[in-house]
């Protein structure tokens, strides 16, 4: 076994991180979350869909960023090249592009005045355009915004990552889920911090006690027993700052985007992709990983959502966690560190043990 | 509705209301049943299950004759009710949030 099972062994290797508790006011302060807008999510890589969402020349999905008050435009141009855009007309900011998703045949048309943009984002047509005055169409196109296939180079992604909310959930409905010190506390294989990203690993227990249909599901699951070469442990995951995360398993990959709408809401996308089979066991295997996950996320949902009506109550200004929760404690000092700049955000996870006092209201 | 099984299955026919084809209607099945009838459908799906994989293993996903693909749907609906016999203990997620928030964006087919 390569899990070290001793106490308190991350923050040696990450003493920067502090022992200190974390500050909870990220979770229910509107100001904060109107810099987290600013200085996070409008100013960061965001994971907003896979190659394979935009197949051909012309092929574009639209993604409503309500946390960045943005309207995005996905398009895959007649160069193949994907590009992003806002999703307004330049003329006098009309949404450009209606419905989720298509195929750009021709060129993108403005309802409003018909003005049209080529899938390069280029502006190619306006209505009158002699009535104009300096009108210059080549520097006119759709306002870009940065984009990459991330899905293309995932390994590249490994540079990249992590987080463990769902991990003590799994402990209460799989408790041998992970290998487990002599007093039964799970212990992770291994965490490493990739800048402001993270991957935890976990080992594979092979002392899990299978129930009769789980084990047929899972022998019929031709990568089930395997662990890929590029992983770290039996399950990796990452989380890709700051709200892309990556779950690896034996022969399966799930994705969460988690997206804020507010302070206190959001929506969390999982996306569980399986190997392409045309083999029926396979397809019963499948199924039953994505309906074990499914339970096991709707578990967790009822989690987060009684913390945050606790949270919101101001009762509890700071998080207490152990060693083995040091991801946690890292995203959140990121956090800190984007909302408050280098040195106070590092300061308010520090090892100032008066923090710690907890103000009952 | 045509209920009829595969050859040799045709004991399970008394199940054929089990034989959804979305994800989200064998889930809602299985929150809407008691747990008596979520038992005795896994019981009886259980021993044959092996069984049941083998035979349809002869065909492709795609290409299925209809018997057999409700046979497949059956064994589906058994991968659903399964997390709610091994794990749960009841039809629904033990202190679960309302399931119908999971929204099911893409089905898979078959």
């Amino acid at each position: 076994m390569k899990t070290v099972m001793a106490d308190r062994r991350w923050i040696k290797e990450h003493p920067d991180l502090g022992t200190g508790p974390v500050p909870t006011d990220t979770c229910t302060s509107p100001e904060l979350f109107e810099l987290e807008r600013e200085r996070i999510f409008r100013r960061t890589w965001l994971n907003l869909g896979r190659e394979e969402d935009l197949p051909e020349p012309g092929s574009y999905v639209v993604r409503e960023l309500a946390v960045a008050n943005a309207s995005v435009l996905l398009v895959r141009g007649k160069d193949r090249k994907v590009r992003a855009f806002h999703n307004i007309c330049v003329h006098r900011g009309n949404r450009l592009v209606d419905g989720e998703k298509g195929v750009c045949k021709g060129r993108f048309v403005c309802r409003f005045h018909s003005w049209a943009y080529d899938t390069s984002g280029q502006l190619t047509w306006v209505s009158d355009e002699a009535n104009f005055y300096d009108l210059d169409k080549g520097v006119l196109g759709l306002k870009p915004i940065a984009a990459d296939i991330w899905e293309a180079n995932w390994k590249v992604i490994l540079d990249a990552q992590n987080e463990v909310y769902h991990l003590p959930f799994l402990h209460i409905t799989y408790p041998d889920f992970c290998p487990m010190n002599e007093h039964k506390f799970s212990r992770i294989q291994k965490f490493t911090r990739f800048g402001r990203h993270t991957v935890y690993s976990v080992e594979l227990n092979t002392d899990h006690k299978m129930k009769p249909v789980e084990s047929i599901a899972i022998n019929a699951n031709p990568r089930g027993g395997q662990v890929h070469p590029s992983m770290i442990g039996w399950f990796d995951f990452y989380t890709v700052f700051p709200n892309f995360c990556m779950l690896f398993l034996a022969g399966t990959y799930v994705t969460y985007n988690i997206w804020p709408l507010a302070v206190d809401r959001s929506i969390w996308e999982v996306s569980m992709y399986h190997p392409a089979t045309e083999k029926p066991s396979e397809r019963f295997a499948q199924e039953y990983s994505r309906c074990l996950l499914r339970d096991l996320l709707q578990e967790d949902a009822s989690n987060h959502e009684a913390i945050q009506a606790s949270l919101m109550s101001g009762a509890l200004s700071h998080f207490q966690l152990q060693d083995e929760e040091i991801q946690i404690r890292h995203f959140h000092k990121e956090v800190r560190r984007h909302i408050f700049g280098e040195e106070n955000g590092a300061a308010a996870i520090g090892n100032n043990r008066d923090a710690a006092e907890l103000r009952l209201k | 509705m045509n209920t009829l099984l595969p050859n040799g299955f045709s004991d399970l026919e008394q199940f054929a209301e089990w034989a959804l084809p979305t994800s989200t209607d064998r889930n809602r099945k299985r929150r809407a049943s008691s747990m008596d009838a979520i038992n005795a459908f896994y019981n009886a799906m259980r021993p044959r299950l092996e069984e049941i994989l083998a035979y349809l293993d002869q065909f492709s996903l795609q290409e299925m004759p209809q018997d057999a693909q409700r046979l497949l749907f059956l064994s589906l609906s058994l991968a659903e009710v399964t997390i709610a016999v091994e794990l749960f203990h009841e039809p629904r997620v033990t202190g679960g949030c309302d399931p119908e928030r999971f929204v099911v964006a893409r089905e898979i087919t078959p």
